[in-house]
């Protein structure tokens, strides 16, 4: 039984996708099982508290004396990004495994520190890129990978999101993370060269970061990706925060597979309301359950260090891009 | 107004769906045609109720009944013929692109301008339904304010073989300028702003042999901060692949149509096919809006868009060979020297 702490209920934001995605999964998880929570602070203190409460587990004080705990195999990290590497690296040095939200660090210099740690200290370390876990991601990265539509050589991908909180770094580092890692995930190949156009088109506030988020990728063997992400406004029937368009077209030398990511899907009805249930596991459950599988088997995790660092190396040059109006390297 | 002559000057296979649109309405009537090869021409009259026909065309322009041209030539002609047309005092429709240089655009425009008549480019998308649809939920203000766009019109038929002109650079002035003209067109259309910017990817698929790319990826920043992506594909496979998908977003709602969301799906031993809703003629509208133009009637695209639109072209041809983006006014350039 792999024993889990969860460490903090905060994110980006007033992103708490501990309580919203990863406690809700962990608590499902066969051969897993909660001991100990901890807050990230002040903030999140009470959540924590609660938690602990229903769970009937302690809520330490402090990290160091929740990473102390023999009892404790793995950390589900859910910190403010500002404190997330160093949670992740405390948490490796006290020969913890680690589920780390994402992004997995603020900037590509710390995911290279936490790999320098990671190095030292061997174990498991997911980052949280649940997307490319997504049963049509998994089915659609296998035809490709059986050569399907032949060699593919252009990928188009939707990540629209309708309401729920802008996230105050903006939108490139929160939601464009998923599909850059999917389209890495399919491809199998490493971006050379990003070009970024980026807006403001929802949300009024004088310095709000952008809401929308082009990303126009060029990757080796002259492979070209292009993501369109964005948080709207809500919408009508659509609970906020909710993936209202998440695509992927793969155009290969003999075919196109076009994935719809928000399958599978039930549609159902009422009198007041619609909803799209999920069939069968959802992306968070298959990455909960599969970082289990590389706990306690030692079989590499379906997702780990280089794929983050991959994310934060077409993140830098999306930065770089921002800056300079033009397409911008890929750094290796 | 009485029944205008209209003289077709190329009779290749574009210049069909000219003719059915001319032939189902009572506005205008076909008064001959012209193409470089007399014998296309002698074809295409007597297949049209023996139209009169020709290979020089100053010699059609001075046809008595000939009030208005509608050009199906190679993008590389249009000037020359356009130029002549204003200089018969005729009306003209013209095949997209206008021409395949700002500079040669402008100067069209102008000299219809001081020949007091009309000259309209054949951007049918803006008459197709979903085009005229798309823009109708905007003109509402059902979606706010248009910020954003996606447009990908994708297939695989590629031009017949090598003969083909389009194929060459240098007579439809690449792929941008014959096609993607379409959709750079619609998508400003659309948003109704003012494009400043083009960055775009271009690929050579079918072969590496082809001087134009048959895939192409246009990105268009807008003057007000919208943006617009857009794919044009003949480089799809299979070869019977044809996909179009639409994405406008605006401040208050989105607008989207899947690429099947005009057809009924048939499934056969051959496998799945779409049929296509029966729709509007977006070929007879066009011709409406530019017989409606002769007296002043809102001609749906004007002059100015035509050469805009030519301009984002040439930005898009031009960014994929420096591989950065091209600002617009680098277009305009020539023109203003």
């Amino acid at each position: 039984m792999i024993g889990v702490l969860l460490a903090g209920f905060a994110g980006i934001g007033d992103q708490d996708h501990q309580s919203a995605m990863y406690l809700p999964a962990w608590r499902a998880q066969a051969g897993a099982r909660i001991v100990a929570v901890v807050p990230s602070g002040a903030g999140d203190l009470a959540t924590a508290q609660k938690v602990a409460a229903e769970l009937g587990v302690p809520c330490r004080d402090h990290l160091d004396a929740a990473l102390a705990d023999n009892s404790v195999d793995l950390v589900s990290v859910a910190v403010p990004l500002a404190q997330r590497a160093d949670v992740v690296t405390a948490a490796v040095r006290a020969g913890k495994h680690v589920l780390a939200d994402k992004p997995l660090a603020a900037t590509l210099d710390e995911v290279e520190a936490i790999a320098t740690v990671l190095a030292a200290h061997p174990r498991v370390l997911v980052p949280a890129l649940p997307h490319r876990l997504a049963s049509p991601v998994l089915s659609a990265r296998a035809a490709l990978a059986s050569g399907r539509v032949g060699l593919p050589w252009n990928v188009q991908a939707d990540f629209l999101v309708a309401g729920g909180s802008l996230a105050p770094t903006g939108e490139l580092l929160n939601l464009a993370v998923h599909p850059v890692d999917v389209l890495h995930a399919l491809l199998g190949l490493d971006a050379l060269r990003v070009h970024v156009r980026r807006g403001n088109y929802w949300h009024d506030a004088p310095d709000a970061p952008e809401d929308f988020v082009a990303l126009l990728i060029d990757y080796d063997n002259g492979v070209t990706g292009t993501i369109a992400t964005a948080r709207t406004g809500e919408l009508d029937g659509v609970a906020p925060g909710s993936l209202i368009r998440h695509r992927y077209r793969i155009s290969g030398s003999h075919g196109v597979l076009d994935v719809n990511a928000g399958k599978p899907a039930l549609s159902v009805r009422t009198a007041s309301a619609a909803s799209s249930p999920w069939v069968g596991a959802g992306p968070v459950a298959a990455l909960v359950d599969a970082t289990c599988r590389a706990v306690t088997s030692g079989a590499k995790a379906p997702v780990g260090l280089d794929d983050a660092r991959h994310v934060h190396r077409v993140l830098d040059a999306a930065y770089r891009s921002l800056g300079s109006g033009r397409p911008e390297g890929v750094t290796t | 107004m009485s029944e205008v002559g209209v003289l077709v000057v190329g009779a290749g296979f574009i210049a069909d769906s000219h003719i059915r649109a001319l032939t189902a309405q009572a506005r205008a009537t076909l008064a001959g045609v012209v193409d470089v090869d007399p014998a296309r021409a002698a074809a295409f009259g007597y297949a049209h109720g023996n139209a009169r026909h020709g290979s020089d065309l100053a010699e059609a322009l001075t046809w008595p009944d000939v009030d208005a041209v509608i050009v199906c030539t190679p993008n590389d002609t249009h000037v020359a013929i356009a130029l002549d047309v204003a200089a018969a005092g005729k009306h003209l429709l013209v095949e997209k692109p206008l021409a395949t240089s700002v500079a040669d655009a402008r100067r069209v425009v102008d000299a219809f301008a001081a020949a007091g008549r009309v000259v309209a480019a054949a951007h049918t998308h803006r008459r197709y339904d979903y085009g005229i649809a798309v823009r109708s939920v905007i003109e509402s203000g059902a979606i706010g304010t248009p910020v954003a766009a996606r447009l990908s019109i994708l297939g695989g038929w590629i031009w017949p073989d090598w003969r083909a002109w389009v194929l060459d650079p240098e007579r439809s002035g690449g792929h941008s300028l014959h096609n993607g003209v379409h959709l750079l067109d619609l998508v400003t259309w659309w948003l109704g702003d003012e494009p400043r910017r083009v960055y775009a990817r271009g690929r050579r698929q079918t072969a590496g042999e082809l001087r134009i790319y048959d895939y192409l990826e246009m990105t268009v920043e807008y003057a007000r901060g919208g943006t617009a992506v857009c794919e044009m594909s003949r480089a799809h496979r299979p070869g019977s692949f044809g996909y179009r998908d639409v994405l406008v977003a605006g401040t208050d709602g989105l607008i989207e149509q899947g690429w099947d969301a005009e057809s009924s799906l048939l499934f056969t031993e051959g496998g799945l096919a779409q049929v296509p809703a029966s729709g509007g003629d977006a070929f007879a509208r066009q011709l409406g809006a530019w017989l409606d133009s002769f007296d002043g009637g809102d001609p749906v695209m004007s002059p100015d868009d035509a050469v805009l639109a030519v301009a984002l072209g040439v930005a898009s041809e031009l960014s994929i060979e420096r591989g950065e983006p091209v600002e617009l006014a680098e277009t305009f350039e020539a023109v203003r020297a």
